[in-house]
């Protein structure tokens, strides 16, 4: 399927990269998998700067997003992108390693679309990710785009 | 003015008669000089006038022979001053009564300190002072006279000769002598009346060369007032006198002496009587005082116990729970209580604990309430407070703080006494012209119901003094709490902190571990051996049982932070939901039988409800999974101490009641992993859950036949 939009995965320890690419893959998605290292990195990619400038214009199908980030944390990007009229619709996932239930409030307040907390166990995990993949890539009908990109690019 | 004696006023300063009693002798009167009548007089006038008294009243002078009529008459004299006039009072006396001047009465006085000194108890004291004021005296009944707090007499002591009837114990009415005959006797130590049926003597002038009435307050031969002459003539008696017993400066009581036929008293042996009656009043006062330290001494001992008790404890309240017999001893309690708003804790002999609460809202409503409030007839201040009388006729109560209405009350019992009054204490109502004395003086019998014994000054002392050292305790530990409380939030901010990196960074690693030892069985396991996919197994196993470790840890840590939210809800839907969602990890062929009772509503934050509930059901279907049918029930059962009691019963494995205790402790497990998985956190979060909503658990089992957990709830009015 051509177009098909990237899943961001903004996420700063390579070994949850690594699992959670393997668990992606037994989802059997065909979309691009995007990774970003870090907040500022990811805030670059959905708004095509720096190293993202030339990328084609698209939004991501969703953004999993960590909680613990360098540079720009993930309740800042996520308050970001949530603020702004023109990237308000990108579905964002915090998925992380938190069980604090002020991060998960303060995630809903910020408008979170689903905030999954990453299970100790293999097979939840792996069943977590595919089915958050499948549903957020493929089933989720997402708002119709309204208008173009904004200038700043 | 009585006719025994005859009155003078003079100019103090010419000594020119101002004033004449009517049956003065013929030359005495207004506007002659004494020098002419009784120039005898003048020389023992001026002596006076030279030193003058520094003591109140009428001061006896001299006895003098003086010519009246050219016959040779016997007088003591008297003088005192009053309006700037020099009063000069003189009685007759017969040849007799001149021989027994105030040295023939100093043997008797001396006997009659030495005896007083070896009185032990005030009606000793007062047996010898009744005896000996009849013996100098010579009236036929002497009384010693005690007025209680409301200012009615009893007869403590009597002397007599038969004459007239007894009256010993027995009480006489308040209103027998009025307020302002009271304080007369105060101002006025002595008075007497040698013939009640006396016709009284004017004054000539009636007026003061000043123009006023003569002040008779000190005068020895002062007219008393109709009524009482009246009042003595209906008792029988036709003379009196008395004397004021002054303690300090208070009346405690009088020495009331009569006679029935008219009996003078010479002013000497009045002098005398004023004397005894002042060292007995001494006596008195040391005797009470001594009674007093006494009994200080012995409640301060018990106040310092007390005290040390109260500061070994962290609530005042159990160092005196923990000691109820000196918390008693303290005010001679037969019972006491601390109430505060929530709780109401009843030592030794009280009233029900509903009867207490109403003396607690009773004694709080007051608006002019009193640190310290004492009763010894609370029927008199709380009519209702007579359906205990016989728990709670006396109250001492100390408030101990106004803002939370924490009262410590002492009760004392009824003590119902017969007292005889001296006639009926119910005055008959009088016209409204004119005062009657009462004509009947028969006994009249009344039982005093209602009363406790009263309270000592000690006692309440005691009460008050307790009362400033709880409050000082109480004081100090609300500033060792706040000290506490701001470590606490700064330990609990660090304990926050620590959780939160444990949430995101001890996670991780478990997951990670579990995650490729995954990877590293499914992708490369064909690669492994036998013995390395179980080593991989084992990995997987642990870090697993690691990692839920830790997230269980961290739902301890939370619940303990989590604020409450509490509502009333259907309890039965709530353990519906519970129930069905258990069931769904149970394998379908295993067999569980529910009996889940009727169980109302409950009182409590819903979620962590939930979290109770679940924990004890998985645990419930744990421990009972051997059995070929699992029962699991959940009742209620009725209310306990203003809570609401519920039960989860299964029949599993159960547990050995030696090691009840730690069941509910953190990571507490009676039962080996083999057996049966877990960390051992499920009960310790369930009696926490409990516990921050004000409930308790506890728990009943025997080995192999099955558990039985109970938590309570508060019961909230609406949810009775």
């Amino acid at each position: 399927m051509a177009n098909l939009k990237p899943i961001l995965l903004v996420e700063d320890n390579p070994n949850d990269i690594e699992l959670t690419l393997a668990a992606l893959e037994a989802g059997q998605l065909a979309n691009d998998i995007v990774i970003c290292r870090d907040g500022a990195e990811a805030l670059d990619f959905v708004y095509r700067r720096g190293p993202h400038e030339k990328r084609e214009a698209q939004d991501p199908a969703v953004v999993l997003l960590d909680l613990k980030l360098p540079k720009v944390d993930g309740l800042e990007v996520l308050a970001a992108l949530k603020k702004d009229p023109q990237t308000r619709a990108i579905p964002i996932v915090m998925l992380t390693s938190s069980r604090e239930e002020t991060d998960v409030v303060r995630s809903y307040d910020l408008g979170v679309n689903a905030f999954v907390v990453k299970p100790v166990g293999f097979d939840e995990f792996f069943a977590a990710i595919k089915e958050l993949g499948v549903f957020w890539a493929v089933l989720n009908e997402p708002p119709p785009h309204r208008g173009g990109w904004p200038s700043n690019v | 003015m009585q006719p025994h004696g005859f009155l003078l006023t003079l100019d103090a300063a010419a000594l020119v008669i101002a004033q004449a009693s009517a049956n003065a002798p013929a030359g005495a009167r207004a506007g002659v000089g004494l020098d002419a009548v009784f120039p005898a007089l003048v020389a023992v006038v001026r002596r006076y006038l030279d030193h003058p008294s520094t003591e109140d009243g009428a001061h006896y002078l001299r006895t003098v022979t003086l010519d009246v009529d050219d016959v040779p008459q016997t007088y003591e004299v008297a003088a005192h001053r009053a309006d700037g006039l020099v009063v000069l009072e003189l009685e007759e006396i017969t040849g007799l009564d001149v021989e027994a001047g105030l040295d023939a009465h100093t043997p008797r006085l001396r006997a009659f300190v030495q005896r007083l000194r070896q009185a032990h108890s005030v009606e000793e004291l007062c047996n010898i002072v009744a005896e000996d004021i009849r013996h100098i005296t010579g009236f036929d009944r002497v009384l010693v006279y005690r007025f209680d707090r409301d200012w009615h007499g009893t007869v403590l002591a009597e002397d007599g000769n038969g004459v007239l009837p007894s009256y010993l114990d027995l009480r006489f009415p308040a209103s027998d002598i009025p307020v302002q005959a009271r304080e007369l006797y105060r101002r006025n130590r002595l008075r007497i009346i040698p013939d009640a049926t006396y016709e009284p003597v004017p004054i000539r002038p009636t007026l003061t060369p000043a123009g006023k009435p003569l002040d008779l307050g000190q005068s020895v031969l002062r007219s008393v007032s109709p009524v009482h002459v009246e009042y003595m003539r209906n008792m029988g008696t036709g003379a009196s006198m008395s004397v004021s017993i002054l303690v300090g400066d208070a009346l405690w009581g009088l020495v009331s002496c009569h006679n029935r036929d008219p009996h003078r008293v010479p002013l000497q042996a009045r002098n005398a009587c004023d004397f005894l009656t002042q060292i007995f009043a001494l006596q008195l006062f040391a005797q009470e005082r001594g009674a007093q330290a006494e009994q200080r001494l012995a409640l301060s001992s018990v106040q310092s116990r007390l005290l040390g008790f109260m500061a070994e404890e962290d609530s005042f309240i159990d160092g005196l729970l923990k000691h109820p017999h000196d918390v008693l001893a303290l005010a001679n309690a037969a019972g006491a209580a601390i109430v505060t708003e929530e709780r109401c804790r009843l030592i030794g002999e009280t009233p029900s604990e509903e009867q207490v609460r109403l003396l607690h809202d009773w004694l709080s409503a007051q608006t002019d309430e009193a640190e310290v409030f004492s009763t010894e007839a609370l029927s008199e201040n709380l009519p209702e407070a007579g359906a205990f009388a016989d728990k709670a006729s006396g109250l001492l109560a100390i408030s101990v703080s106004k803002k939370y209405a924490s009262y410590i009350f002492w009760f004392r019992p009824e003590v119902v006494r017969t007292v005889k009054w001296g006639g009926n204490p119910i005055k008959p109502v009088a016209e409204p012209d004119r005062l009657h004395p009462r004509k009947s003086f028969e006994i009249w019998k009344e039982e005093v119901k209602g009363r406790a014994l009263p309270w000592t000054v000690p006692e309440v002392e005691a009460a008050r003094d307790l009362r400033t050292s709880v409050i000082g305790i109480v004081l100090r530990r609300a500033e060792e709490l706040a000290a506490m409380s701001e470590e606490l939030q700064r330990s609990n901010k660090e304990l926050e902190a620590f959780s939160y990196s444990v949430s995101h960074d001890l996670r991780a690693p478990f997951r990670h571990i579990v995650g490729y030892s995954n990877l590293l069985k499914t992708r490369e396991g064909q690669h492994l051996s036998e013995k390395g996919r179980h080593y991989v197994d084992t990995i997987i196993e642990a870090a697993f049982s690691a990692g839920t470790l830790v997230d269980n840890l961290l739902a301890f840590s939370q619940m303990g932070r989590h604020t409450l939210n509490r509502v009333a809800g259907d309890m039965n839907a709530l353990v519906e939901e519970e129930r069905r969602k258990a069931m769904r990890d149970i394998p379908a062929e295993r067999t569980v039988r529910w009996e889940i009772g009727p169980l109302g509503r409950a009182h409590a934050d819903p979620f962590m409800l939930r979290l109770v509930i679940e924990n004890l059901f998985s645990n419930a279907l744990k421990y009972s999974r051997d059995r070929t049918e699992s029962v699991i029930e959940f009742g209620r059962l009725p209310p306990k101490d203003g809570e609401a009691v519920f039960f989860v019963r299964d029949n599993g494995v159960g547990f050995d009641m030696a090691y009840v205790d730690k069941l509910f402790g953190v990571f507490q497990r009676l039962h080996r992993v083999e057996d049966f998985e877990g960390t051992g956190i499920g009960l310790a979060n369930v009696r926490r859950i409990v516990e921050r909503h004000g409930g308790h658990t506890w728990a009943e089992g025997k080995l192999g036949e099955g558990a039985t957990f109970f938590f309570t709830l508060p019961l909230r009015g609406e949810d009775i």
